[in-house]
């Protein structure tokens, strides 16, 4: 029996183990970090629940009232584990809200650039000349220090860096698939502009964004760290993983590693999954990698 | 011998190594000091420091901010100097006496400028004209030549300086004001100081180059008139970053920090290689409570953040309850790593004017509360708190925590830490409620703090000059205005004390802690920790 295109890709993703496992772990983490409220000891973001005498516990310490800091404390007294699941939440809502707003804008603009050519295409196109020879740390720490902190702003920065590499893929992928028959035919019919563009062009153009799209997740949420390290990204009361790293950094020479160290892992482990996701996305996605 | 020539060399190829030597008089003194030192000893060594917080000019009179001292004291000298207890002592005069009752004379050093011209009552006369004219001052230094009525040149080298009334603090507020040379001619402007065209004092050093935020070259002053510093050339560092300053000095770039990070101080203590310097400091580091609206303050909601018709901070009980919930032991043990003192006043436990009977705000988080709801506020208030996040030791981490002690009373906090640039810009603008600043009294006394922090603010007068809460009591001000007429020291004290036991009954500000200076050098150097918490590489010297 014919297998459908979307069995085939899952077939295929399944292929590889390691692939297969990666896509686990991110599903763990994305539970883990919707859950967190529910699961976390303690509210990481209410200074009320911190205890400045708790400050730079070890892993597995208690707390006066009872609580066990399994992954130990930072200097304010938050517990870690709990740090980490909210700042777990912040790291994927950022860079997957950033990624999907960037992906949705650059899309439009990249398939109106090819499918409308001339002028149109010339000025969308130097614009993302223009973005991506910025290096894209460099036009974030601007934005930010314009706007200012804060979650949303940390969110539009990044879909300002982000929205350029998408808006590329989705011209050059619309540029192949513009000159074939079935375009043709749908022109032909009369049909308006747009739907030419969006329920016929866009949905044979988005394998590579796809692809694009997964690791612009994990750029992403590297970025809104590198952001939350230097001091730019989230507020110091309510930490993502960038800053719980940037706090416990400066007692790394007096061996009070943990406070940097779990959360150094789990964006490691979350940026890792992400990419390798990603790796296997494109192989199975692109039709010149087919057995 | 030997092994002090070795630990020369090393200091040779270090500077020489550090990139952003550019200019060629400072490459001529380092392969001097590499070549010379068989010869030489010391005499033709660089050396390489760093320094927590950036100079934010090299214009002596624009900014009364200790960075900026510390900077100026290595080119420029006053005309009475304070050694490392803050007590006065000979500077660029060498005695002073007062003559008459309103009129002071002081007898001046004979030594030259860096450019050779001589020092002479006349640089004074021009020094004391152009401190008020400075533009655009973030903080004058009106507030120390402003009791100065006339100026008399005598001779080249006496001059007499007529006050008012009588006014017994006149050396000790000069001992704050770095003299100019009158050859700048008039108007001399901040930007010649920053460039260098400017920047020609009688100190130890000459400058170099200054590089804003970055780093300050200096030679030494060969014709200077004072103890010869060891060091022939200084490559003044500034590095904010608490963990990069730490490394710079294990990695062997930099022979000395000051401000030596809390989290690193019990780790250098024990390190063999490395040797810590430290002393209790004139700094205190408070919270400032705005006082300068009746209606809302941005800053201070009410217990769902809604706005308020009025301030609650003008409420004493108000101000008292936000002082009791503070735990001062808990923010200075853990915190500060016991690089403190937990305190209830202007200045440390000693010093002259400093009152036994204030002792810090006991923490009462019961009372507290009681406090706000006799004020009218049982919900509690909704408050963001404002600091700096890269001028005082641990600034940031200190509002967290107060933050926390604040939630516990029903208050909800949120906290906002800015860059120092930023911060004091809108502080100065009063356009916060509740923010955390430092005051160093580095004239050791508190009529200091009472004139700049709390006396009310006015410009003509030199009064209030960083009240930034703009916080105002009649009676604290003619309390102060009797201190500075009163010459006997013991009578003086006396009513310095009273302002201060008034100032803390008022709670006009809220005393948290006073800092511990400590600097950290390589082993082999000694250094002179100053309570002034001033960084002075000329006190910096290979150890016997």
């Amino acid at each position: 029996m014919e297998q459908s295109p979307a069995r085939r890709v899952l077939s295929d993703f399944a292929a590889n183990k390691v692939a297969l496992a990666a896509l686990v772990v991110i599903a763990v983490i994305v539970l883990l970090a919707l859950a967190a409220s529910l699961i976390a000891p303690q509210n990481p973001y209410d200074l009320a629940q911190l205890d400045i005498m708790d400050g730079r516990l070890p892993p597995g310490s208690a707390s006066a009232d009872g609580l066990t800091f399994w992954l130990g404390t930072d200097d304010q007294g938050r517990d870690m584990l709990s740090g980490i699941l909210y700042g777990l939440r912040i790291s994927l809502a950022v860079g997957a809200g950033s990624a999907i707003v960037a992906g949705i804008i650059g899309t439009a603009l990249g398939l109106s650039a090819a499918y409308a050519g001339g002028r149109i295409e010339a000025a969308i196109m130097r614009l993302v000349d223009l973005q991506l020879s910025f290096p894209a740390i460099l036009v974030a720490l601007m934005i930010l220090a314009f706007l200012g902190k804060g979650v949303v702003n940390v969110m539009l920065a990044l879909v300002i860096v982000e929205w350029a590499s998408y808006a590329r893929t989705a011209r050059s992928a619309a540029l192949s698939e513009r000159a074939r028959e079935y375009i043709e035919a749908a022109e032909c019919l009369a049909l308006p502009r747009w739907r030419v563009v969006f329920r016929h062009l866009l949905p044979n153009c988005l394998p590579p964004l796809i692809v694009i799209g997964t690791i612009q997740v994990a750029r992403a949420i590297a970025l809104e760290a590198t952001l939350s390290f230097l001091g730019l990204g989230v507020p110091i009361t309510e930490p993502s993983l960038g800053l719980l790293i940037a706090n416990g950094y400066q007692y790394m020479l007096s061996g009070k590693y943990w406070i940097s160290f779990y959360p150094g892992i789990a964006l490691l482990v979350t940026i890792m999954a992400i990419n390798l996701v990603g790796d296997q996305l494109r192989d199975v996605l692109n039709p010149r990698l087919q057995r | 011998m030997t092994s002090h020539t070795g630990f020369l060399t090393t200091f040779a190829i270090v500077a020489a190594s550090l990139g952003g030597m550019g200019d060629a008089r400072a490459q001529g003194v380092q392969s001097q000091g590499a070549q010379s030192q068989g010869a030489q000893g010391a005499q033709g060594t660089p050396i390489t420091v760093a320094v927590g917080a950036p100079v934010t000019s090299m214009d002596p009179h624009y900014h009364t901010l200790t960075p900026n001292e510390q900077a100026h004291t290595h080119v420029f000298e006053r005309l009475v100097e304070t050694d490392d207890k803050a007590r006065l002592r000979p500077g660029l005069a060498e005695s002073w006496k007062l003559i008459d009752d309103t009129t002071w004379e002081f007898k001046l050093r004979a030594t030259n400028f860096h450019d050779g011209s001589p020092f002479t009552a006349e640089d004074v006369a021009y020094t004391i004209a152009r401190v008020p004219t400075v533009l655009n001052s973030p903080g004058s230094f009106s507030i120390y030549i402003n009791a100065i009525s006339g100026v008399e040149i005598v001779d080249a080298h006496t001059i007499r300086l007529r006050t008012k009334g009588v006014y017994p603090l006149l050396p000790v507020d000069l001992s704050q004001v770095f003299v100019i040379s009158h050859k700048l001619g008039p108007n001399p402007t901040t930007e010649d100081f920053n460039s260098g065209k400017n920047t020609i004092g009688t100190g130890p050093y000459r400058l170099v180059s200054y590089k804003n935020g970055d780093r300050i070259e200096l030679d030494r002053n060969e014709a200077f008139w004072g103890e010869k510093p060891a060091w022939s050339h200084v490559t003044y560092r500034m590095i904010s970053n608490e963990a990069a300053r730490t490394a710079a000095l294990l990695s062997g770039d930099v022979a000395l920090i000051d401000s030596v990070p809390t989290a690193d101080i019990a780790k250098l203590r024990t390190d063999s290689r490395m040797k810590l310097w430290e002393t209790v400091s004139l700094r205190l580091i408070y919270i400032m409570l705005d006082q300068s609206r009746d209606g809302p303050t941005p800053f201070v909601k009410g217990p769902n953040g809604e706005t308020l018709d009025k301030n609650p901070l003008k409420d004493r009980r108000v101000r008292e309850a936000l002082s009791i919930a503070i735990n001062r032991p808990a923010i200075v043990d853990r915190v500060m790593e016991n690089a403190a003192i937990p305190s209830g006043q202007f200045l440390p436990p000693g010093s002259y004017s400093y009152a036994p009977d204030v002792p810090p705000p006991a923490f009462d988080a019961t009372r507290a509360k009681a406090l706000l709801a006799e004020a009218g506020y049982p919900n509690g208030l909704t408050i963001t708190l404002h600091s700096s996040n890269d001028r005082y030791l641990n600034d940031a981490k200190i509002v967290q925590t107060v933050g926390q002690m604040w939630s516990r009373i029903g208050i909800k906090t949120t906290v906002e830490p800015s860059p120092w640039t930023n911060f004091v810009g809108h502080a100065n603008k009063q356009d916060y409620s509740t923010f955390l600043l430092g005051w160093g009294s580095s004239t050791g006394e508190s009529s200091n703090p009472l004139r700049s922090l709390v006396a009310t603010f006015d410009a003509s007068k030199g009064r209030g000059a960083v009240n930034r809460a703009r916080y105002t009591s009649p009676a604290l001000d003619a309390l102060i205005d009797k201190a500075l007429v009163t010459v006997d020291d013991g009578a003086r004290e006396k009513i310095l004390m009273e302002g201060v036991r008034m100032v803390m009954a008022d709670t006009a500000l809220i005393p948290l802690h006073q800092q511990k200076n400590t600097w950290a050098t390589k082993a082999g150097l000694t250094y002179v920790p100053r309570a002034d918490e001033e960084t002075r590489v000329f006190d910096l010297r290979p150890a016997k």
